[in-house]
């Protein structure tokens, strides 16, 4: 696949398609990736894929708004989501990206490696087994072991064109719980456990904004966060900043969030993120009977206005009864 | 010497006659502070936080203001109310405080930064062997298994610590306990290994000013705040005012010089307005800046920007490339 | 037992004067009166200003020591602080840490002439040594003054350009970018105004202050006059927090613009990284 991968670029860099791709190289060491930006043929050695390759690259599309001609990059089944929303968004132009789509067959947590081995040289996938290598040694480890959360409930865009795909891109299906279970599970306890759950994960917060900067959705020009005038949130780290900022980014996302689980990966604390933002996307399935990232044609909810909202004017009934 | 079955017993102790900090499981491994050694968790490489928020906090008030009778009066806050003892800082982190030393106390004397590590005795624990993958303090002159720093440092021999002792505030802390402690058979201490010497980066850096690294490298970096943050010799901060005119506070905050707003001046116009700017200034300031002003490299190997990165760009890559590219 | 740096003396706003649409300029003193005597500076040092509840922003002094008992501050509405200090009146109460900064090389000037470029609010920071030099009038030569601004009514220190000019010694040159019916000057921006007038190198330190692409300009039409770079002196301005070195924002190269600036000449910045991209 890998070679694959290296040959379409190569045609498209050559042909002058694009004006660089954005793919997979090899990190500082077995177990890390890292994005890569190729800008001639004879860099696409460089490209690699494995179930290590976590990394939403649509997120770099960022940069393209500053620039006229055409950019390629590698996306995952789940990742293609974020370029149907940048371009809903009118962040970018579908014609102006060339998406090679690749078929995930499902990414490895690293705390869950690491934690089950030590010495790793190389990950990869092969049916329901990752192959672990360690030394001279290959593991054959069943899937479910080290797979990333966000995994167990792949999901794809049903109607993405891809440019290029290297196989099938079909969703991984793994187990049987609903992916709103962990959800549902904090819904079930007392408002006030609930708080304190959250205030414990907020407080350890120490807003390095990675969360927001590796968000494929984070593309305001001026970050409310970063506002001089009015200053709605200062560098302070008290539990209240804290929670106001995690509490106005889950807000944020609302309708937008496409559960890229970047954010929870990236936090250096380990704040539960994906939980906070599953908790947003449930809701919004729920009322308006909409995922993000699915079709390019669907209209976001907080931008319709529907006269009878069947949702909402059945929650309106709930809370006068 | 002293037993590791002992250990907790001493900390206790400690624990009785100062305001004890340790490694602690909160989400994360993070110093904080215990009422108990039960809460201390001595399976650990490092913290992700580095200590230095016990000295620089990452929210800090200067000083709370209010409007009384025409006039304003101001409060200085800060100072600590108990000597404290930070339990299980790593030699490389001691070495960053000493490196902060250099910024907080030349010149002007910082007092809030001054009164905490005066206020604070330091119980070392030497590094485990192997190191973790993305350390690399060797390389950089630093030795994992070194007192430099610490009042107190202990080394992990299996079933007990070898305790250095290396300040009189160390003795008055293994004093508390003394009948735990026992002399040590001569040799038992260990010798750490030297790694390959980055240390050159210092002098190859200058030559790469105009050097296109820096785009390269600022086209992955999302200018988030993880490297510097967690990095235990980045202190740049931020005065901000809370409250209204009437009354608030003044605090201190970490900032990042990987932040776009950290230069961008009132009027709009930012000395480094995109990404390679500030790339290039956060490596120049640890391997260029730092060392003409202190003469010493504001790096000291912990790698915590490497592990935690959100897009694996890794320092000892950089150090390397920087090696490889720069002139002397 | 040392100080803490970071509190802020209080201050009281004596004299507001306003100097062009979007300048004001702040006459302070010091209420602690003790302080109020001890405290001394030189020209070219700043001072942080602070509104308690909006914040701090550093201000260049723009009064000279040589006139004791109080301090100017000429403070151009760019943000919210000094936005904030616009809204003051007289009897407001402010905080000032400070002085900071190094200050212009005055006793390597005795004896010499002097020139001085400076561009709108740039002025402010040459005022305080203008009239350092003129309140020393013996130990300096010539004084020669280019001044120029966007439009008639943004040059500051108005009152004071004519004074100046009628000592003996001194010239006053005015330019503005763009005129208006009254205006009967020269119109055209700073460097090039200085490249027509093309003032004498011959034993004279150059000063300049203003906005930065001006002070690029001007230090290479002087360079190309035969000015000796480390005859050409200029103030940057960058944003500041603590104004002591340590907040680490302010930096070209390994050098701290509040701790060890503002004051530069052009020798000591090629001789940074960076130092000429500002």
């Amino acid at each position: 696949m890998e070679q694959e991968l290296r040959e379409i670029v190569r045609k498209l860099l050559e042909e002058g398609a694009i004006e660089y791709f954005i793919g997979y190289a090899e990190g500082f060491e077995p177990l890390h990736t890292t994005p890569c930006f190729i800008e001639r043929g004879e860099q696409v050695q460089a490209l690699v894929w494995s179930p290590l390759c976590p990394y939403n690259l649509a997120r770099y599309l960022h940069q393209m708004k500053n620039g006229a001609g055409k950019v390629g990059l590698v996306v995952k089944g789940c990742d293609a989501r974020a370029i149907v929303e940048l371009v809903k968004g009118n962040q970018i132009q579908r014609e102006r990206v060339v998406v090679v789509g690749i078929p995930c067959q499902g990414q490895v947590d690293l705390a869950k490696l690491e934690d089950a081995f030590e010495g790793v040289e190389a990950v990869e996938g092969k049916g329901d087994t990752f192959l672990v290598t360690v030394g001279e040694k290959v593991h054959s480890v069943e899937k479910e072991r080290l797979l990333r959360e966000k995994c167990f409930s792949c999901r794809h865009p049903i109607s993405f064109e891809y440019d290029f795909v290297l196989g099938e891109m079909s969703p991984l299906v793994y187990g049987s719980e609903s992916e709103f279970a962990m959800v549902e599970e904090l819904e079930r306890l007392p408002v006030e456990e609930r708080r304190a759950f959250w205030r414990a994960q907020f407080e350890r917060c120490i807003r390095c904004y990675a969360c927001r900067d590796i968000c494929y959705a984070c593309y305001c020009q001026e970050c409310i966060f970063e506002s001089k005038a009015p200053r709605w949130l200062e560098k302070t780290t008290t539990p209240l900043d804290n929670q106001t900022y995690h509490l106005i980014r889950a807000w944020h996302m609302v309708g937008r969030c496409i559960d890229c689980g970047e954010c929870e990966r990236v936090c250096p604390v380990g704040i539960p993120l994906r939980r906070l933002y599953k908790k947003v996307e449930k809701e919004v399935e729920q009322l308006f009977d909409y995922r993000a990232g699915m079709r390019v044609e669907d209209l976001p909810p907080l931008v319709t206005f529907a006269a009878e909202e069947p949702a909402l004017s059945s929650r309106q009934d709930r809370s006068e009864r | 010497m002293i037993k590791k079955a002992h250990l907790t017993q001493w900390l206790d102790r400690v624990a009785q006659g100062y305001d004890l900090f340790g490694p602690v499981l909160d989400g994360v491994v993070q110093f904080e502070r215990v009422n108990s050694s039960d809460q201390l968790v001595f399976d650990y490489a490092n913290s992700v936080v580095p200590p230095k928020n016990l000295f620089l906090p990452q929210t800090e008030c200067l000083f709370a203001f209010r409007r009384e009778e025409g006039s304003i009066i101001l409060e200085p806050r800060g100072g600590l109310e108990r000597e404290r003892v930070l339990f299980g800082i790593r030699p490389c982190d001691a070495r960053s405080l000493l490196l902060l030393d250099e910024v907080f106390n030349s010149d002007l004397e910082d007092t809030y930064y001054q009164e905490k590590r005066r206020g604070t005795i330091l119980i070392g624990l030497a590094c485990p062997s192997p190191p973790q993958r993305t350390c690399f303090c060797t390389s950089l002159g630093i030795d994992p298994l070194s007192p430099e720093g610490v009042d107190v440092l202990l080394t992990d021999l299996g079933d007990r610590y070898l305790v250095e002792v290396t300040t009189e505030k160390g003795e008055e802390l293994v004093g508390l306990s003394q009948e735990l402690f026992f002399p040590s058979a001569e040799g038992e201490k260990l010798k750490g290994e030297k790694g390959k010497s980055l240390e050159e980066v210092g002098e190859k850096i200058g030559s790469l000013w105009e050097d296109g690294y820096w785009r390269e490298l600022s086209r992955r970096c999302l200018g988030c705040g993880v490297c510097t943050y967690l990095c235990p010799t980045c202190h740049c901060f931020d005065l901000t005012d809370v409250g209204s005119t009437l009354s608030g506070k003044r605090f201190r905050c970490w900032d990042s010089c990987m932040f776009a707003d950290f230069t961008r001046m009132a009027g709009g116009v930012n000395p480094r307005p995109t990404g390679k700017e500030r790339v290039r200034q956060r490596y120049f300031d640890k391997f260029s800046y730092f060392p003409e002003q202190y003469g010493v490299l504001g790096c000291v190997g912990c790698g915590r920007c490497s592990q935690y990165c959100p897009m694996g760009i890794d320092i000892r890559t950089i150090i390397n490339e920087v090696i490889a590219r720069g002139a002397k | 037992m040392s100080s803490n740096i970071y509190l802020p003396h209080l201050a009281t706003i004596i004299e507001i004067e306003a100097q062009t649409p979007d300048t004001t300029m702040l006459r302070v003193t010091l209420d602690d009166p003790t302080l109020a005597q001890s405290f001394t500076y030189r020209p070219g040092q700043f001072a942080e200003l602070s509104i308690f509840g909006v914040g701090e922003c550093p201000i260049s002094i723009a009064s000279t020591p040589t006139r004791k008992g109080f301090l100017e501050f000429c403070v151009r509405a760019v943000g919210q602080v000094t936005n904030a200090l616009h809204e003051l009146d007289v009897g407001s109460k402010i905080g000032v840490r400070g002085p900071y900064g190094n200050p212009f090389p005055l006793s390597e000037l005795e004896g010499r002439n002097l020139l001085f470029i400076g561009g709108g609010i740039g002025l402010a920071p040459l005022r305080s040594l203008i009239n350092y030099v003129l309140d020393n009038r013996d130990h300096y030569g010539e004084v020669e003054l280019i001044y120029g601004a966007r439009s008639p009514q943004d040059l500051a220190f108005k009152d004071e350009l004519k004074l100046w000019d009628e000592q003996e010694g001194v010239t006053v040159y005015l330019t503005v970018d763009r005129g208006d019916e009254r205006w009967r000057g020269p119109v055209g921006f700073v460097p090039s105004f200085l490249r027509e007038i093309a003032p004498s190198p011959q034993e004279k330190v150059a000063f300049t202050c203003g906005p930065p692409i001006m002070i690029k300009l001007v230090m290479e039409a002087l360079e190309e006059m035969g000015f000796p770079p480390d005859h050409m002196v200029t103030t940057l301005e960058m944003k500041m927090k603590c104004g002591v070195g340590k907040c680490g924002r302010c930096n070209i190269g390994s050098r701290y613009i509040c701790r060890d600036g503002p004051v530069f000449t052009l020798e000591q910045l090629k001789a940074l990284p960076g130092g000429l991209e500002l």
